[in-house]
């Protein structure tokens, strides 16, 4: 049964591009050739005049619509609102680069504004779309990018100028980091994106003789070692946030995936119950790691934290806090891959440019050009080098390659390589509700509580299915 | 003074009933309204009757979340009632060390919650929080104690009641003194002691006054949202998801408008019926004591 809602959350700039495209869904529309038009700001004549109809049709609509409907301009300057959920070290790098593309160009001005985390930011965002004031470019997480996409609220991007020639590094472009069985429209470029990390502290490894472990039975024999207790205070030897990115990681190690060829949502099977269950052992039976206090970003943080103060030796985290790690640890610190149970696997982490099609025709394509730029070599590198994310195009891997860069910053290298065993994600639209409401609760209650995996798993993959 | 007028009072009183209705009336209208439908802001809301209720009720979530809201106003008013009480018996004196204490202990009313927050986390970490620490020296194990699901509810309401217990301490002082000396130097001459005096003397009259601290801290204790937030965010294992914390995170983190509407009419409803049994159980003492 259905019923119309007195509000409706389409908003009006992007009902008259519906319009535009006289009913065709949006999937569709982007890989046709009127809208596969090359976009930019000075457009050929085949595309200025598809631009000028969306033009109209977006200023009539403007009238009812309110400020939305038109870009606004400083200075002459089309003014790209570029909301962002980055903070600490990484902030600083992308407001610097922010600055450098203001002064490099005298038709946009973008104008970053901070929205808290990845979650809060999503929140505002999505209250922004329903409100008819979205901003033109934003970054989201993975795993909300198909259940964005389904809503029909992100712009695809097949049709902006030089979209299909950027030359990104596979297991980090849409196409890599999802399953890409079925061909669908470009709705996020790279951004931030990083992979699961393991990082130990160089020191206690040399002290202890220890090599890195490469399997799931030598990070518990690891974990083992560098566990001390002393006059009541622990050094853990391991550490990770009890996360479903983590266990993905581990899901795939175990050779499970979440999804199986059916479509259906196995959670990994038994795989999802064997990383559950290795977890259980560390932090129940052999109380070698420390699960960490806290929910989400907190739990990362506070594993950094332990980390840096030596309470940890050796820590599962991102590729992306590789340098801040560096620069504030008092002593070496030492990535290396994730260890395989049966095979190599992670998932990639952190977010895609998206540009909201409820902004106004003119502040997408100036966003656009902001995202050009930020996939350049110069700054792809000034960004991968200066933060830890990974480089995002295959010239600026080339040119850290050639130019020493590896050889130099060995952590850098091996978050890279691991790219060469990153599993895609299941190309779901609820998959972040599966992630919150079946897994990621359970996980915790079950490391915390001991409650038995297999029946934990079992309740998860239920909710999932009723859930996806 | 009688009204010219018959709309006159209305006219007096609009304004204060225009925000009643903009602010309260219509939003809670509003939110039983959209519990009936399944929405993420985004797409087109969906019509599913009750389903949202069902939901909730089905998979325990509702009961889970009343209950442990339950139990976290139980610790918070008891906790802060008592220890408010306390304090304001003992520091009912005049003097200056008295009034340093007295505005010490309200200081931690006056702090934002979020610095609260950030303080008991500070002691209470697991390696080198002041807590942990007197825990090792006590011998006692010296895990987190809000990463543990059996206590982070407790400590909530530990942190919580601390902060509250100055609001009650004032309220109580007041309270106390607006008794007679003459009454109680009465009963110490008839031989009554401390105890005595406060059972028979001071509670008796410091009952409006409990049952006002009582409300006004439930009311409080209800709304806990940004001590969850910062600390534990509902965590472990959901074992602090307060009402207010799952109606965040059913509504920003989830995406679920019609759920989180379901939630806040059953919290409304909740309130409400809490508010309506204290209302009653004041007014049946009042009229008891007007026919006494």
């Amino acid at each position: 049964m259905s019923a119309r809602h007195p509000r409706t959350s389409t908003p009006c700039a992007r009902d008259a591009l519906r319009e535009f495209g006289a009913g065709v869904s949006s999937e569709r529309r982007a890989l046709e050739p009127p809208l596969a038009a090359r976009r930019t700001l000075e457009p050929p004549l085949a595309a200025r005049r598809d631009l000028l109809r969306a033009g109209a049709a977006l200023s009539f609509t403007s009238l009812a619509c309110g400020p939305r409907g038109r870009a606004i301009r400083e200075d002459g300057r089309i003014v790209v609102p570029f909301w962002y959920a980055l903070g600490d070290l990484v902030r600083k790098v992308l407001l610097d680069l922010v600055a450098q593309f203001n002064a490099s160009q005298a038709r946009i001005v973008v104008r970053p504004v901070h929205q808290g985390d990845y979650f809060e930011a999503l929140a505002k965002l999505r209250t922004a779309i329903a409100a008819g004031v979205a901003p033109a470019l934003s970054h989201v997480v993975l795993e909300v990018l198909p259940y964005l996409a389904r809503a029909g609220v992100l712009e695809p991007l097949d049709g902006y100028d030089g979209a299909a020639a950027l030359p990104l590094v596979p297991g980090l472009s849409q196409e890599g980091a999802f399953d890409s069985s079925t061909r669908r429209p470009l709705w996020g470029l790279p951004f931030n994106r990083s992979t699961p990390i393991a990082v130990l502290d160089g020191t206690l490894i040399e002290q202890e003789r220890i090599a890195v472990p490469s399997t799931w039975d030598e990070l518990a024999a690891v974990a083992r070692r560098l566990t001390r207790r002393e006059s009541g205070q622990v050094r853990w030897g391991f550490e990770v946030p009890i996360s479903w990115w983590y266990w993905v990681a581990m899901v795939g190690q175990a050779g499970g995936r979440l999804v199986d060829d059916r479509g259906q949502m196995t959670l990994g099977g038994e795989a999802g119950e064997q990383a559950l269950a290795f977890w259980q052992r560390l932090v129940r039976e052999q109380k070698v790691m420390r699960p960490p206090p806290g929910r989400d970003y907190q739990a990362w943080q506070s594993t950094s934290e332990s980390f840096l103060r030596r309470r940890v030796a050796m820590m599962w985290t991102s590729t992306a806090l590789l340098r801040y790690l560096e620069e504030s640890a008092p002593f070496p610190v030492v990535a290396a891959p994730l260890p395989r149970k049966l095979r190599w696997s992670v998932p990639t982490g952190g977010t895609m440019f998206v540009l909201l099609r409820g902004a106004p025709e003119e502040e997408k394509i100036a966003a656009w050009e902001f995202v050009r730029w930020m996939c350049a070599t110069d700054q792809a590198i000034a960004w991968s080098t200066r933060t830890g994310y990974l480089p995002v195009t295959r010239p600026a891997v080339e040119r850290l390659r050639e130019g020493g860069w590896y050889g130099a910053h060995p952590n850098d290298r091996v978050a890279y390589d691991q790219l060469e065993h990153v599993d895609p994600w299941p190309w779901v639209p609820e998959l972040f509700r599966v992630e919150r409401d079946a897994v990621e609760p359970r996980l915790e209650d079950a490391v915390l509580t001991g409650r038995d995996a297999h029946e934990t798993m079992t309740e998860a993959r239920q909710q999932a299915r009723r859930t996806a | 003074m009688k009204p010219r007028a018959a709309w006159h009072p209305w006219a007096m009183l609009a304004p204060t009933l225009a925000l009643l209705v903009v602010f309260f009336i219509v939003p809670i209208g509003v939110a039983a309204y959209e519990s009936l439908f399944s929405w993420d802001l985004l797409t087109a809301p969906r019509y599913v009757g009750l389903d949202n209720y069902r939901a909730l009720v089905a998979r325990g979530e509702l009961l889970d979340v009343a209950l442990r809201t339950l139990g976290y106003s139980a610790l918070v008013v008891g906790g802060a009632m008592s220890s408010g009480l306390g304090l304001a018996l003992a520091l009912d004196r005049p003097g200056r060390l008295f009034a340093f204490i007295r505005a010490s202990v309200f200081s931690a009313y006056v702090i934002s919650w979020v610095a609260v927050a950030l303080l008991w986390m500070w002691m209470l970490d697991g390696d080198d929080g002041l807590v942990s620490r007197l825990l090792r020296v006590a011998g006692a194990s010296s895990s987190p104690l809000l990463g543990d699901p059996r206590w982070a509810l407790p400590v909530l309401a530990v942190i919580a009641a601390w902060k509250l217990t100055g609001y009650a301490m004032v309220v109580f002082l007041a309270g106390l003194q607006g008794i007679p000396r003459a009454l109680l130097e009465a009963a110490a001459l008839d031989g009554a002691r401390a105890w005595a005096r406060f059972r028979n003397v001071t509670w008796p009259l410091l009952k409006p006054t409990a049952a006002f601290v009582a409300t006004t801290l439930l009311a409080t204790s209800f709304q806990a949202f940004d001590v969850v937030r910062i600390t534990t965010q509902g965590g472990p294992a959901h074992s602090t998801e307060l009402f207010v914390y799952a109606i965040y995170e059913q509504i920003f983190l989830d995406l679920r408008v019609g759920r989180a509407s379901a939630l806040s009419v059953v919290f409304f409803g909740l309130l409400f019926s809490l508010a309506t049994l204290q209302l009653r159980a004041w007014r049946a003492r009042a009229s008891m004591r007007h026919a006494a």
